[in-house]
């Protein structure tokens, strides 16, 4: 019925559930591991959700533009 | 616009005016988004500087809350984004359900953060407790606003729809959803940052 919907929701609490289990671990990956787990999240609920996967290719590049920078900051400060 | 005929009159989203909820409430997201991301890359910044501290600090939070809220939020944001998909199949009656169920998800989140911030404060960690508790107090308190906010919302939203010769156009309620899903987004990026990384 919401095929697409139920999927995502159950992929993103997975990642939810994965990033908070691969904080526990010590390795100099990790900080990447969860930005790359919250920025896949963050796409899943703007193209599923928000139906950004419907919108013109100008708000698709704006999104992505704008997580792609703050992930990068944020690594480049880290 | 009635709502059984707004179904077979969808927006064309294709358009660059027209993005899913409206062009005003995705430039309300993206100053939203800039405002918290700029605050985080703050954050991030200062725990450079101040890494013991934010490392101790961090150990005072209970990550288990923070996981279990993002759960929370994950959930009311899917029930949101069915509820619309019903709306516009002109399900009038399961739309309503499905947003009481969004609108109990976003009021169990803000249960547990209640819950979570009881506990800091009996521990007399407040604001002013150390560079990462304000940061702390400041972010995950003007998201909780944001969810209140939400809140008003979509129980407007609950009433529009639920009158007799509804006004609320499909417009109304894709903006109110939009608003809801940066509450969610909002959240995906805080909840890492301030829970996990340091």
């Amino acid at each position: 019925m919401h095929k697409t919907a139920t999927i995502t929701w159950i992929v993103l609490l997975v990642l939810t559930l994965a990033a908070a289990l691969f904080s526990k671990l010590e390795s100099h990956y990790i900080i990447l591991i969860i930005l790359s787990l919250a920025a896949l999240k963050f796409l899943g609920i703007t193209f599923q959700f928000m139906e950004m996967k419907k919108a013109h290719i100008f708000w698709k590049v704006i999104i992505i533009g704008f997580l792609a920078l703050f992930v990068l900051a944020l690594l480049i400060i880290v | 616009m009635g709502l059984e005929i707004m179904h077979t009159q969808e927006t064309n989203h294709k358009n660059i005016f027209y993005p899913p909820g409206g062009i005003l409430i995705w430039i309300i997201i993206f100053l939203e988004l800039f405002t918290f991301g700029a605050a985080l890359i703050a954050m991030v910044y200062y725990g450079n500087q101040e890494s013991e501290l934010f490392h101790n600090s961090s150990l005072k939070l209970n990550a288990t809350y923070g996981m279990v809220n993002t759960m929370l939020l994950l959930t009311s944001g899917f029930f949101m984004a069915i509820s619309v998909t019903e709306l516009k199949r002109g399900n009038k009656e399961k739309f309503k359900n499905l947003l009481l169920f969004t609108m109990l998800f976003g009021c169990l989140f803000l249960c547990l953060k209640g819950i979570e911030y009881r506990e800091k404060l009996n521990e007399d960690i407040s604001i002013g407790y150390n560079t990462f508790f304000s940061f702390y107090w400041m972010l995950t308190l003007f998201h909780v606003i944001h969810v209140i906010v939400g809140l008003v919302i979509l129980t407007s939203v609950y009433f529009g729809v639920k009158k007799e010769n509804s006004n609320t156009s499909i417009e109304d309620v894709e903006a109110s959803a939009a608003f809801w899903h940066m509450c969610d987004l909002i959240w995906i990026i805080l909840f890492p940052i301030i829970y996990l990384l340091f």
